[in-house]
């Protein structure tokens, strides 16, 4: 960095930020002074004189605050140079490696260099600002070509009644009114579930369900004659009940007979409106003798018996509504699939729709799912040009990143177009080779590879996303999201089959991490 | 014999739940499973101990014989590399009881403390670890233990929880499973753990997903 190349490739007003020369005389006068030590020393070799301690000591410390000195002043300078990862672990420890190293592997080198003369035709000879707008003028007309293939497939849905229920015409997200009601019936739903927030009932109104059990709860329920807090409340609605109960079945023995009161009429009211059968309503006696004495075997045997015809007639009533379901179900995919494939031959969409992959368009990307068997035959020459359109989006990645760079290296902020305007072509060379680093995992992973060959796809069009939004977390988040990028590889593994729909999961998570 | 359980849940919209459904039977490649499940939540009273502890009891309400299972759920694992999972690591023991559970809870000294209905449907599946997608809406219940009155909590949003059990050497695997599988469910909700909240997708996606899957008005 402190070197002749070093100087100058850099811009003229950063070597004067960063005081490369001074630093670079004073490392040259401090090289001269300890030759001259060293020069010192072989001649008290020489004639074999003792050295003078005092006058070699105060060299010694000269020497040390000079180099001191030099040392901190690199450091200034490294700032602006050095990229430090913070959050290396054993995810990305193999990555890392790759993904810093400043110049690209041989292999790769040579497909880059290839790629990039094929993008350039025509336009070498021309200087980079004709070439940037050039190359920006093919980028508007595929931008161009993407709005109006996604405008012709609203239209084609709205056709066949796809979109009436939410048109294209409402907004992608949610309004701020709309998203708080949903959190907090969210923050409702969770507390309800793990808390219970919510569920819990009054005191007063538990008394009033031992009347009527559910079937599954009928067993169980007795066992609150014996919670002290509930006995005394239970007694008093067992009582008169049980007077009921005897007279109507008139039985022999009589206890202690009485007029009827209120409460009494009311549990008999009750127990009429719950009984839908007989069968409930015959072993009631026995339910109430139960209570009082040790259970029997024959009551559960007879209560079992509504319960299993109760369940296979709700089963029996459920089977022909499900089958509905699945009949309008496929019917409906059959129909949506014949749509989608009549909208995409009105566009000749395999040509366009090549090209929104690596712009990472996300509305785009989902609309594909369905027609994803469509690209299963893509011409070699849409290949080429997919791979393209990665090249175009790798290329405009270096301007933001050598923006940003200079940025940094500048905190004044009237200086930043004056440096932007005037850096050199070698500079976005270098951070160009920087952005296509990005590319190795995706393309020498064997899912990926794998991938390639089965939906025949061309290597750099997945990768096409990666350099981009790699470069703006490089400058905003340095690796903080390696350990979510690794997490993607090891998914590709869980299953090639799930490969094609990987592509908008990644671009969706990707999203949400520069959220 | 596990003893511990990786958790995330997140909420969907109703009008979204028949999308995810699609997609969660094209990812497991299962049948769904129906789910009616009456959860009892059981608190332990003073004089069982200074620690208070809570144990539910799922009663499965699909079966034709009603199917008892108790659960007790302990505490979520903490520390820094806690923090860094996605998912939430806690203890966790689950065994079959017979119908009488209940009675014999509430003889321990045991008090109920709340209940609530799920109704929905759920899929099993192994990849890379047992897991269990349930998607259900939560009722609660205006008499105690009615469960034909049961009510939704939110009528218009459903829960959606992914478990799967873990040991104490497996549970970085079975985290990481976890994990790799709710990417696969990102066009439509998202997931994380319990005390939470992530909100729902933007509509544009999970509208995209609904017309693929192509229900009727």
């Amino acid at each position: 960095m402190e070197g002749e190349g070093g100087g100058e490739g850099l811009n003229q007003a950063v070597q004067q930020q960063l005081n490369l020369k001074q630093v670079k005389t004073r490392a040259i006068s401090l090289f001269k002074a300890i030759s001259r030590i060293l020069e010192d020393f072989e001649a008290y070799g020489r004639t074999n004189s003792t050295p003078k301690w005092q006058d070699i000591l105060g060299q010694y410390s000269m020497v040390n605050l000079e180099l001191f000195n030099i040392v901190d002043d690199i450091k200034k300078v490294s700032k602006a140079f050095v990229v430090h990862p913070k959050n290396v672990n054993a995810e990305n420890a193999t990555i890392l490696p790759v993904m810093l190293s400043s110049k690209l592997l041989p292999e790769m080198e040579t497909d880059d260099t290839a790629k990039r003369d094929q993008l350039l035709l025509g336009m070498q000879n021309l200087p980079i600002g004709m070439q940037m707008e050039k190359l920006k003028a093919r980028l508007d007309l595929i931008s161009a070509a993407c709005e109006g293939a996604e405008k012709v497939l609203a239209d084609t849905r709205k056709a066949y009644c796809f979109g009436t229920r939410q048109g294209p015409a409402i907004a992608p997200t949610l309004d701020k009114g709309q998203a708080a009601k949903i959190q907090e019936q969210e923050n409702l739903l969770r507390s309800a579930v793990n808390a219970g927030d919510g569920l819990r009932i009054p005191g007063d109104q538990r008394h009033i369900t031992p009347a009527q059990p559910p079937l599954h709860l009928a067993d169980a329920l007795p066992v609150i004659v014996n919670d002290p807090t509930a006995q005394p409340q239970l007694s008093s609605n067992t009582m008169p009940a049980q007077n009921s109960l005897l007279q109507t079945s008139s039985a022999s023995q009589l206890l202690g007979r009485s007029a009827a009161s209120p409460s009494g009429a009311t549990s008999t009211t009750s127990f009429d409106n719950t009984t839908a059968s007989p069968i409930p309503y015959a072993n009631s006696p026995r339910s109430s003798t139960n209570m009082m004495n040790t259970p029997s075997p024959q009551p559960q045997t007879t209560q079992q018996q509504p319960q299993v015809q109760q369940q296979q007639r709700q089963k029996l009533m459920q089977l022909p509504k499900q089958q509905q379901q699945h009949h309008q179900i496929l019917a409906q995919q059959q129909q949506f699939r014949q749509s989608a494939m009549q909208g995409l031959g009105q566009l000749h969409g395999q040509h366009q729709m090549q090209f929104s992959q690596p712009l990472g368009h996300q509305q785009f990307q989902g609309r594909q799912l369905p027609s994803g068997h469509v690209q299963h035959g893509i011409g070699q020459s849409q290949l080429n040009q997919g791979n393209q359109m990665t090249r175009l989006s790798q290329f405009s990645g270096p301007a933001n990143s050598a923006l940003f760079s200079a940025a940094q290296t500048t905190p004044n902020t009237q200086m930043i177009p004056n440096i932007s305007g005037t850096l050199p072509s070698q500079s976005l060379l270098q951070r160009t080779q920087f952005g296509l680093s990005g590319n190795n995992p995706q393309r020498s992973h064997p899912s990926q590879m794998l991938s390639d060959q089965m939906f025949n796809m061309g290597g750099g069009n997945p990768g096409g996303m990666m350099p981009i939004q790699q470069q703006q977390q490089h400058g905003s988040q340095a690796f903080g999201s390696m350990a979510s990028n690794a997490q993607n590889l090891q998914s590709g593994l869980v299953t090639l089959q799930n490969t094609q729909q990987n592509h908008p999961n990644f671009s969706q998570q990707r999203q949400q991490n520069l959220q | 014999m596990v003893d511990m359980e990786c958790v995330v849940q997140g909420i969907i919209e109703t009008q979204h739940v028949e999308a995810l459904e699609i997609l969660l039977q094209g990812l497991c490649g299962v049948q769904r499973e129906r789910l009616r499940i009456h959860e009892i939540c059981l608190k332990s009273g003073p004089h069982l101990g200074t620690v208070a502890s809570e144990v539910r009891l799922l009663c499965d309400l699909e079966q034709a014989e009603p199917s008892w299972t108790v659960i007790h759920a302990g505490g979520a694992m903490r520390g820094a590399g806690a923090e860094q999972i996605s998912v939430l690591v806690r203890s966790m023991v689950e065994s079959k009881t017979s119908k009488n559970a209940l009675r014999m809870f509430y003889t321990l000294g045991y008090k109920l403390d709340h209940e609530l209905l799920r109704v929905g449907f759920s899929f099993n599946f192994h990849r890379g670890a047992q897991i269990t997608v349930t998607v259900s809406s939560i009722n609660k219940m205006l008499k105690l233990h009615a469960t034909d009155e049961a009510m939704p909590v939110t009528p218009g949003i459903q829960m959606v929880e992914v478990t799967a059990p873990a040991t104490a050497e497996t549970y970085a695997e079975v985290a990481s499973a976890v994990s790799s599988f709710c990417e696969y469910l990102a066009p439509l909700l998202h997931l994380s753990k319990p005390g939470i909240s992530t909100g729902v997708v933007p509509a544009a996606a999970a509208s995209l997903m609904s017309d693929g899957g192509g229900t009727t008005l």
